[in-house]
């Protein structure tokens, strides 16, 4: 009987390893295991086996079916791991196969320029403010010691609405605003669109941006406009830039400077971009004109200010190298999707 | 301007090079444009033809011996057929440059070597105003018996830097040779040396004897003067005269008249010589043209002049526009014997007007509208005389007619040495102070720490303190600027409300995949009518801008849809297969009582056409943006005539009393009108709107412990019941307990009859506090069918 046992353990084993599936793994249990099974047949022929012998051959069959049922259980997990293996694989995909119609999206480049802008004064001190894009001579001119029919007004070809309001041609009319509502010290950045009667070519466009910082307090110098634009050099274009200033003219400030910064291209070495001068004419500037200050109801005896503007599409064609200006304004998908902010 | 360096070194000395001078009055305030040499060619001498043969091998060419001031005489072969031996010639030598980049070298011509080139005047580019015979066919042949090698720039009057500045609004005394010169003078800490002006007056009689001027507007006339020359000789001027005026960028014409263009560049002074014989009466009127009054100028035209206009007359009628150009009548002629000459200031505000609304821009007018000094006017007459002299051109009557009813007094500024330090932020001491004052002119007296200034009346911009910062800075240097940090309170920046909000909105729906897009703000009508609005519509009643650059740029947008169509229909018909994108931007619509400002509305659109472009998709997005502001908007179907009349939607808020906006796909008739390929999908919100009901996020309530119940209905409905707001009346009647309402099928079948509608709904019960009974569920229900059934005739699907 032992030998029988034996022979059926070594038999299901040695079968065992032929088994390719949990199917064909199932039915070996049954035919070794099951209610009618080889070995549990053995337990129900125990009628035939001597009495004493019993508790001997039931121990050996209790043997043996330990002994499958382990070897069985074993195959079992490593059939399951070899059948979870072939699944995954034949799940695999191509990763290469394209994504179509995807669409990052992006904001304009001129925000993306004005946003840079923002957190550089915004974190200088400076507050963002905003007036009508519409607005009074008065303001946009007059308050700015640009009377009517003075010649200053040619280089700002502006476009009317009626004989006093005027689609604003910068965005001095906001500092007029602020400086007539509001007391010293006033810190301000003003930003936005103004409007020139230019044809739109790939250097001109009628529409554009600006953005104007406006300093007033007791005892501002030059020299503060100096160490402020140096600040925002700095921060635009990283260490080493810094700024040179040039005498100029605007009817609004006296002394007035034109202001260069270093050529981020080429760090001031000279490049093809600054026509090799190292430096790139970026802002306009000076100290506000006492004549602004008093049209404002500001007393100039007590306070001095400085004033800078600079173009938005200037900065961003530096940035970004825009072959056309007429790009900003037509919106190809396909120039917009260059950017991405 | 332009100003040759010959003839700005008459009146100071500039002993530099032409780069360095730039930079040096680059930083100091005056814009130089660049310099230019007024010959456009290199290396070419005076020759001297020995001999002349025919070539070997050509019917036309010749084979020249040329004598060039060197050891050697050159072979040339020269194809001109004026080139004869004896003659002398303009020579161009192995590696001169000529105009248009051409290098000579030298080279075989038909098998016979040429070591040269003999020119031609437009080989050079020499002007015939300067010298007069180098326009004839062929080549130059110089009048003149000249020094073979000598360099012909030195005959033409050529060769010389013309230096061109840009000179800015605030200072037209640098609008002149003198200007410039004196400007210069002080920046290089040079001497300016005007000419002595001194001139007989041998003419016979006085003024009076020949002439009459009657000023009658003083305001716009602030000073007339005027000369009388007798026995005018009409004729070339000298070469210097026309070699300045050439560099200067001015055409030599006659002596009298390049006298006066001479005066004006030299001096700033714009002149006017009339000739005298064809002045009425010999009088001359200084007045305001009569309404409608024609007046034919010098270029030919007619113009048709108003009563704001100033006008030189005779006796009779207007024969010139004052300061900005003469009139053909009194033209100096060959013949012209008596002149009379003007120089006057006019009113600038006065003369700009003039000269734009008739559309005229001279030299003059150009002057007058940036500011001539009255005071100095006589001073350029007086130059002028004294030309006359010295190229001995007429008799200079005795006596000047000058009218200068209100001479300027002496211009005095005081300032405070300590607060033009301030201002400068640079610490510069007195001395150094009137040190630059005095190279002004400006004469300074010091009293404690008052600096009492008399202003020369040429420098009208010097008004205050101010301008005398700027003056000592720009000539300390402004390179002495330190940079320093701002004193005084310090302030926090930050952004204006507003537009932080905007650009939240906009990061948003970059999320969402959308491009930003910008577009003008003015839009032509045409392309409002287009969107066939109601009449009375307040969008079709535009802000018009009064001189616009076209009709597409002609009026002040009132909605930005036009604008988002014209970008879309761009992008489809270049091709590009699909686009998301918006703009925030205002739209300006117009006041309500005259002389206010256009109320500027922002105004969010949102756009997308091409690959999964519908309805739905541009809903989500509005959807999915509203909800970041804590939003769900009322939506139903609605909106303007544009969008598709089955496709459009109104969405609004807090039970429709507010609106917040439109959305829909765009009407076929629209989108053709915009040449629009593709189907599009829009959506506008009023940003403002959307700002103002945005709810904060509320507080954080556990998460339910409970387990939640779905229920499903089918309910039949009339086709024209709105699926969302029968959706919305089932959540408001399943009560508290209802989590949400899902639309999971709609079906339309025979057996359903026809226009009706199978409405699927799984309604989700939860309790935060127990778990839900039959009971509560049931009843729930029952609400829900009865409410259908009552106010939509929605029944349970049998």
């Amino acid at each position: 009987m032992r030998e029988k046992v034996l022979e059926i353990t070594n038999r299901t084993l040695e079968e065992l390893k032929t088994c390719q599936d949990s199917q064909a793994l199932e039915q070996l249990r049954v035919r070794v295991l099951g209610k009618k099974g080889e070995l549990t047949s053995i337990l129900r022929g125990m009628g035939q086996v001597e009495p004493e012998m019993r508790p001997k051959v039931g121990q050996w069959v209790n043997e043996a079916r330990e002994t499958i049922e382990n070897a069985i259980s074993e195959s079992q997990k490593e059939i399951a791991k070899r059948e979870k293996e072939k699944r995954l694989q034949a799940e695999a995909i191509d990763v290469t196969l394209p994504v179509n119609d995807r669409s990052a999206g992006s904001l304009h480049p001129m925000t993306l320029v004005l946003e840079e802008l923002f957190d550089i004064f915004t974190g200088m001190g400076f507050e963002a403010v905003e007036g009508p894009e519409v607005e009074f001579d008065h303001y946009n001119f007059e308050l700015m010691n640009i009377p009517k029919n003075h010649p200053a007004r040619d280089a700002q070809d502006t476009f009317y609405i009626d004989d006093n309001i005027v689609l604003r041609t910068h965005t001095s009319p906001v500092q007029a605003r602020i400086m007539t509502t509001r007391k010293p010290p006033i810190r301000i950045v003003s930003f936005g669109r103004v409007y020139r009667a230019d044809e739109a070519d790939a250097t001109h466009s009628p529409v554009f941006h600006q953005l104007e910082g406006l300093v007033i307090d007791e005892n501002i110098s030059m020299g503060d406009l100096k160490g402020t634009l140096d600040t925002f050099a700095r921060r635009l274009y990283g260490d080493g830039v810094t700024t040179r200033f040039r005498p100029s003219f605007f009817p609004f400030t006296e002394p007035s400077a034109e202001v260069d910064l270093t050529c981020a291209a080429c760090r001031g070495k000279g490049c093809r971009i600054c026509k090799d001068t190292g430096w790139i004419e970026v802002l306009g500037s000076g100290m506000v004109n006492p004549k602004v200050l008093e049209m404002c109801g500001i007393d100039s005896k007590k306070y001095s200010g400085f004033a800078f503007g600079m173009g938005v599409e200037r900065l961003a064609n530096l940035k970004y190298n825009v072959p056309d200006m007429r790009y900003l304004y037509e919106n190809d998908i396909r120039f917009l999707k260059h950017f991405r902010g | 301007m332009k100003a040759p360096m010959k003839w700005l070194n008459e009146y100071t000395k500039i002993n530099m090079p032409a780069e360095e001078y730039a930079r040096r009055m680059i930083m100091t305030g005056t814009a130089v444009e660049g310099w230019e040499n007024t010959a456009k060619f290199t290396n070419v001498v005076v020759g001297y033809v020995k001999t002349c043969e025919m070539h070997p091998d050509s019917d036309h060419l010749h084979v020249c011996t040329v004598d060039v001031g060197a050891e050697n005489d050159l072979q040339i072969v020269c194809g001109a057929p004026n080139v004869h031996a004896g003659a002398y010639v303009c020579c161009a030598l192995e590696g001169a440059e000529l105009p248009g980049g051409v290098k000579i070298k030298h080279g075989k011509i038909r098998g016979v070597e040429s070591f040269g080139m003999l020119c031609s005047g437009p080989e050079l580019d020499v002007p015939s105003d300067l010298y007069p015979h180098c326009g004839e066919e062929g080549i130059i042949l110089l009048k003149e018996e000249v020094k073979p090698g000598t360099d012909v720039c030195e005959i033409f009057g050529l060769g010389d830097d013309v230096i061109e500045y840009e000179i800015l609004a605030n200072r037209p005394d640098c609008l002149s040779v003198w200007g410039v010169a004196r400007e210069s003078a002080t920046v290089l800490g040079e001497h300016f040396v005007m000419p002595e002006i001194a001139y007989n007056e041998k003419g016979k009689g006085k003024f009076d004897d020949y002439a009459k001027v009657i000023v009658e507007d003083e305001v716009n006339c602030p000073r007339y003067c005027a000369r009388v020359i007798t026995n005018v000789k009409i004729g070339p001027s000298p070469k210097w005269m026309r070699e300045y005026l050439h560099g200067a960028g001015v055409r030599s014409i006659n002596n009298i008249v390049d006298i006066t263009n001479f005066v004006m560049l030299e001096t700033g002074h714009p002149m006017h010589a009339f000739d005298l014989s064809k002045v009425r009466e010999q009088t001359i009127v200084v007045r305001r043209a009569h309404e409608g009054e024609e007046l034919t100028t010098l270029d030919g035209k007619t113009h048709k002049l108003t009563g704001e206009m100033l006008v030189i007359a005779d006796k009779e009628k207007a024969t010139g526009l004052a300061g900005i150009m003469g009139g053909e009548e009194s033209e100096i002629v060959n013949d012209t014997a008596s002149v009379l000459f003007e120089c006057a200031a006019f009113e600038r505000g006065n003369n700009r007007v003039t000269a734009r609304s008739l559309g005229i821009r001279t030299e003059s007018s150009g002057r007058f509208e940036k500011g001539v000094c009255a005071e100095t006017a006589m001073q350029a007459l007086d130059r002028a005389c004294m030309l006359v002299e010295m190229l001995n051109c007429g008799d200079i009557v005795p006596g000047a007619y000058d009218n200068y009813p209100n001479p300027k007094e002496k211009k005095i500024v005081k300032a405070s040495c300590e607060r033009i330090r301030r201002r400068i932020g640079v610490n510069v001491d007195v001395e150094k102070m009137e040190d630059i004052l005095l190279s002004l002119n400006i004469e300074t007296e010091l009293d404690g720490d008052t600096l009492t200034c008399e202003i020369p009346a040429y420098r009208v911009d010097i008004e205050g303190e101010a301008d005398l910062s700027e003056e000592i800075l720009r000539l300390y240097g402004y390179d002495a600027i330190p940079s320093t940090l701002m004193n005084g309170v310090t302030m926090a920046g930050k952004r204006h409300e507003a537009q932080s909000f905007n650009a939240g909105v906009k990061r948003a729906l970059v999320g969402m995949g959308y491009f930003e897009t910008q577009s003008f703000s003015f839009v032509s009508p045409k392309w409002i009518e287009k969107l066939n609005l109601s009449e009375g519509d307040p969008r079709l009643n535009t802000v018009v801008i009064r001189n616009p650059l076209g009709e597409d740029t002609s009026v002040m947008r009132t909605t930005l849809v036009p604008s988002m169509l014209n970008s879309l229909s761009l992008n489809m018909n270049r091709g590009n297969a699909d686009a998301k994108l918006m703009e925030i931007s205002p739209v300006f619509m117009p006041a309500e009582n005259d002389g206010e400002l256009p109320k500027e509305v922002p105004t969010l659109l949102i756009a997308m056409y091409g690959n999964g472009a519908d309805f739905f998709t541009l809903k989500e997005t509005v959807l999915c943006l509203l909800e970041r502001y804590g939003l769900k908007p009322y939506v139903s179907a609605g909106g303007d005539n544009y969008y598709h009349p089955g496709r459009k939607a109104l969405l609004t808020l807090r039970g429709g009393s507010v609106k917040l906006g439109q959305m829909g796909e765009i009407h076929p008739d629209v989108a053709e009108a915009f040449d629009m390929t593709a189907r599009a999908y829009v959506a506008e919100i009023d940003i403002t709107a959307l700002k103002n009901c945005q709810l904060p996020i509320p507080a954080v309530k556990p998460l339910p412990k409970y387990q939640a119940v779905s229920r499903d209905i089918a309910l039949v409905a009339d086709e024209a019941v709105p699926a969302g707001d029968l959706m919305a009346a089932i959540e408001k009647a399943a009560g508290k307990l209802c989590e949400g309402v899902k639309l999971f099928d709609v079906y339309r079948g025979e057996r359903l009859g026809e226009g009706k509608k199978s409405l699927a709904f799984s309604i989700i019960f939860r309790s935060p506090d127990h778990t839900l009974t039959e009971q509560e569920i049931t009843s729930a229900m029952d609400k829900i069918l009865k409410t259908s059934e009552k106010n939509f005739g929605a029944v349970i699907r049998a």
